[in-house]
């Protein structure tokens, strides 16, 4: 009767749990991700070739395919109008997929099984619990069994020092804040990042092993760049960083109950008129991106976990019954960016070596949590994302048009242009850079809908629109104080504010809230055995913490309330 | 679908071409003075042909449903086009710090005929919107937030062409992504003293926490 027990669409940071979950509970799952399959012997040349149709089996995963596309190269890999990661179909011929935004920014998603997962950093904290409590429809309580499920699962683990962590607890320390060894962070204080990293190989510091023999070895070899995909590992799913590819994706195929359909975009979630329940997700209709097929798969359930943005234009698209909810309440975090300038022998004083080097280790790996306000934390890229992220993206526009701010924490606000970016540049190895992540208010007005004009292959495309509160602003303001001043205190000679633009859109969250468009459970009010397992349900932006861990617990507990409730 | 620089190239037209390279020699210029520090420190992003990376990728960026079918939307000209505008109003405005008045009025791409100072102000009016949207060419005219949303790219794209591997792809950098080659070490990453992309370094001081798991627990030692 029906293709499948659930359909699942989009297999990023929350699809690829739900995939798995189910399909260890034994349902029949089938997967639907717009983009293209990496490391996968169905797809030798994915970006090029059409390749296969499906994959079923674990025994598919080749690292070798994997570490040949991911090359490493910031440009080849991070270009979002043409890199291995973008938001676009797995031919790199053609465009990414457009979404209109009429403000400063950038949208960074990716398409792919592993979603944005593939370049995420893999920060992995909980939800600060002020922001739970007494805030969301459920308890912080409540999650965390599923937390300790997904921490145990990816697994996660605190992140060790590289010289750039290394100056940084000196910064924060220097600056007055106390270390604090938790999960569950309920007061200010510093602490490595909690990471879905592999821990170091425990032969790194043994000179007898050659780096090459590491890397082909399990374990983190604190290669850097985890942002420009990482490569360390023996087998596909040992992959040091714990992006839903090389985690949760094999863990569903392991189960032998899942297939993943890469390169379909799903256009329409089916539905139909149940006596009993009322109206009912039924399965979904989509489109191969390679051959512009149309095909329709049912199932007794849909999970949608298409991110964000492709989630409510999903429904919008699918005519889902009105809701004023729907793609409303878009949290972003509000990032800000902050660089120290140190001189060598300031370095050499800290910590007896000349750089910060900001290419080894975690992309980042420590951090000062602040509940009611947010985080900052250490983030450290390659040249061509450091530059433009310190340099290049500005709220505030050009430093040198900008009357002087006495008394500013900062010695440059904006972007920099000409020969002062280059003798800038010159100093990227002595520069330690932080990405500031602000408790965001949820406001009706930030939202997700689609142009009533324009159209990709898919449909009416989305547009997005996010403009903080003056609460939002005032947080942001008060961790980049803080930033400056531990950047101070450890004795940075020049202090960049790039005040980044409010929509660089990276942790998206809260656009199909529970509570307004689902229930405790993720299913949607007006549709049952329709499911969300993705950012889109948080109820707000968890207090500033980086989202995916939420969204792997929630994804985790709606797979248990979906078998329980239709399939028990 | 086979690309080579010099055929894209030929098909680019030359304002395009000529706006671009003012734009990205206005942001990572040739700096001769930053010689002391090293024989590659003075190239900029035109000796690095960033302006072709921003052709590239704005005209490789956009596909619509316009009429049947969807098409690719071509925004380099387009995009040029706003900066030219946005040239002509800062000179017509008395804005401009170093222009003579006349040298420009009769120039088709009069944003390359200002000083890199005056390029970059005319990109501050652009972003500021101190300008007449009527004036500015599709899909810019009247749409402020497009505008907003271009000029701060072509600030950071031009950055992260110029310092990323693109220009060591050489004579492949026009190619389409899968058929580029690195040909040579980006000199923006010698510039950096970024030693390239690698497979680990031995670069673990410490661990300060750990989290220990057993029965479904976790703490912290
Ligand atoms: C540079 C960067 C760094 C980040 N670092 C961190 C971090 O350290 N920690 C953290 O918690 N978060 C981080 N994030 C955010 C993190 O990536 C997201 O929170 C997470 O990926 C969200 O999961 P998701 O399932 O909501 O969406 P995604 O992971 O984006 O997955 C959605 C998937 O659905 C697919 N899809 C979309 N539409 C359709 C459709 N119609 N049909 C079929 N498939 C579809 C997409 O192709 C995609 O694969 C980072 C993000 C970026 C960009």
């Amino acid at each position: 009767m029906y293709d499948a027990d659930v359909i699942v669409i989009g297999s990023g940071g929350g699809g690829a749990v739900a995939a798995k979950e189910l399909g260890e509970a034994g349902l029949k799952v089938l997967v639907l991700e717009a983009g293209p399959f990496y490391g996968n012997k169905k797809w030798e040349n994915p970006n090029s070739e059409r390749g296969g149709e499906w994959s079923s089996s674990y025994d598919d995963l080749d690292v070798g395919i994997y570490k040949k596309i991911y090359t490493r190269y910031e440009n080849n890999m991070n270009d979002v109008v043409s890199g291995t990661f973008r938001f676009g179909p797995a031919d790199r011929r053609r465009t990414p997929w457009h979404r209109v935004m009429r403000q400063k920014g950038d949208i960074w998603q990716l398409a792919g099984v592993g979603g944005t997962t593939q370049h995420y950093w893999s920060q992995s904290p909980r939800a600060f619990p002020s922001a739970v409590d007494g805030v969301w429809p459920i308890s912080y309580e409540e999650l965390v069994p599923y937390y300790e499920k997904a921490e145990a699962t990816l697994p996660v683990q605190f992140s060790p020092t590289a010289p750039k962590e290394e100056l940084f607890y000196f910064a924060v320390q220097k600056a007055g804040w106390q270390k604090n060894p938790t999960l569950n962070v309920t007061k200010p204080g510093y602490r490595p990042n909690p990471n879905a990293i592999l821990p170091p190989n425990p032969h790194l510091m043994d000179p007898k092993y050659p780096i090459d023999q590491l890397w082909n070895m399990d374990g983190c070899t604190m290669q850097g760049h985890c942002v420009n995909g990482c490569t360390a590992g023996s087998r596909v799913d040992t992959i040091a960083k714990r992006g839903t590819l090389v985690s949760y994706v094999p863990l569903a195929l392991k189960t032998g109950n899942v297939a993943i359909r890469p390169n379909s975009f799903t256009i329409r979630i089916l539905t139909e008129h149940d006596p009993k329940e009322g109206l009912r997700a039924a399965g979904v209709r989509f489109r191969d991106t390679w051959t512009g097929e149309i095909g329709e798969l049912t199932a007794k359930a849909v999970v949608v976990a298409a991110g964000c943005i492709e989630t409510p234009r999903l429904w919008f698209n699918s005519d889902l019954p009105f809701n004023s909810w729907v793609g409303r309440g878009l949290t972003n975090h509000c990032f800000d960016w902050v660089g120290g300038v140190f001189d060598e022998k300031d370095l050499m004083g800290i910590m007896g070596l000349p750089a910060v080097y900001p290419y080894m280790g975690h992309t980042s790996g420590a951090r000062v949590d602040i509940p009611g306000i947010g985080i900052f934390q250490v983030s450290c890229l390659s040249p061509g994302l450091m530059a433009f992220l310190t340099y290049g993206f500005s709220e505030a526009g050009f430093d040198a048009l900008k009357p002087p701010e006495p008394g500013a924490p900062w010695n440059i606000h904006g972007r920099v242009v000409g020969p002062a970016l280059k003798e800038l540049m010159m100093n990227y190895n002595r520069t330690m850079t932080y990405l500031l992540l602000t408790d965001d208010e949820t406001l009706y007005r930030n939202r997700v809908e689609v142009d009533p004009i324009l159209k990709d292959e898919n449909g009416p495309i989305p547009v997005v629109h996010y403009v903080p509160s003056k609460k939002t602003l005032q947080r942001r303001d008060q961790l980049v104080k803080y930033s400056c001043e531990s950047l101070k205190a450890a004795g940075a000679k020049a202090i960049i504010r790039s005040d980044t633009p409010f929509a660089f859109m990276l942790h998206l969250e809260s656009t199909m809230r529970m509570g307004y468009v689902v229930d405790t459970n993720c299913e949607a009010y007006q549709v049952k055995r329709l499911f969300l397992a993705d950012n889109s349900v948080h109820f707000n932006g968890i207090g500033g913490p980086n989202p995916t861990l939420t969204t792997q617990a929630l994804a985790t507990r709606t797979s248990e309330k979906l078998a329980q409730k239709y399939f028990a | 679908m086979m690309q080579t620089p010099e055929l894209y190239a030929s098909r680019a037209d030359p304002h395009t071409v000529a706006t671009f390279r003012a734009l990205v020699d206005a942001i990572v210029p040739y700096t001769p003075e930053l010689a002391a520090y090293g024989a590659e420190q003075p190239i900029g992003a035109v000796q690095q042909h960033v302006h072709e990376y921003m052709i590239w990728s704005l005209d490789h960026t956009l596909t619509l449903v316009l009429d049947y079918y969807p098409e690719i939307v071509p925004l380099a000209a387009p995009t040029a086009g706003l900066l030219n505008a946005g040239a002509a109003q800062l000179v017509a405005s008395g804005q401009a710090k170093y222009a003579a008045q006349g040298a420009i009025a009769g120039s088709p791409v009069p944003f390359a005929a200002l000083s890199p100072a005056d390029r970059i102000r005319t990109m501050a009016i652009l972003e500021k919107l101190q300008i007449d949207l009527g004036l500015l060419p599709p899909p810019y005219r009247d749409d402020g937030g497009l505008v907003k949303f271009i000029i701060d790219y072509l600030n950071r794209g031009t950055m992260f062409g110029n310092y990323s591997e693109w220009p060591g792809y050489g004579t492949t950098r026009l190619n389409t992504p899968t058929r580029r080659r690195l040909e040579f070490f980006p000199i923006g990453w010698r510039q950096t003293g970024y030693p390239g992309v690698s497979k680990g370094y031995r670069a673990v001081r410490g661990i300060l926490m750990t989290i220990v798991r057993e029965g479904g627990k976790s703490t912290i030692v």
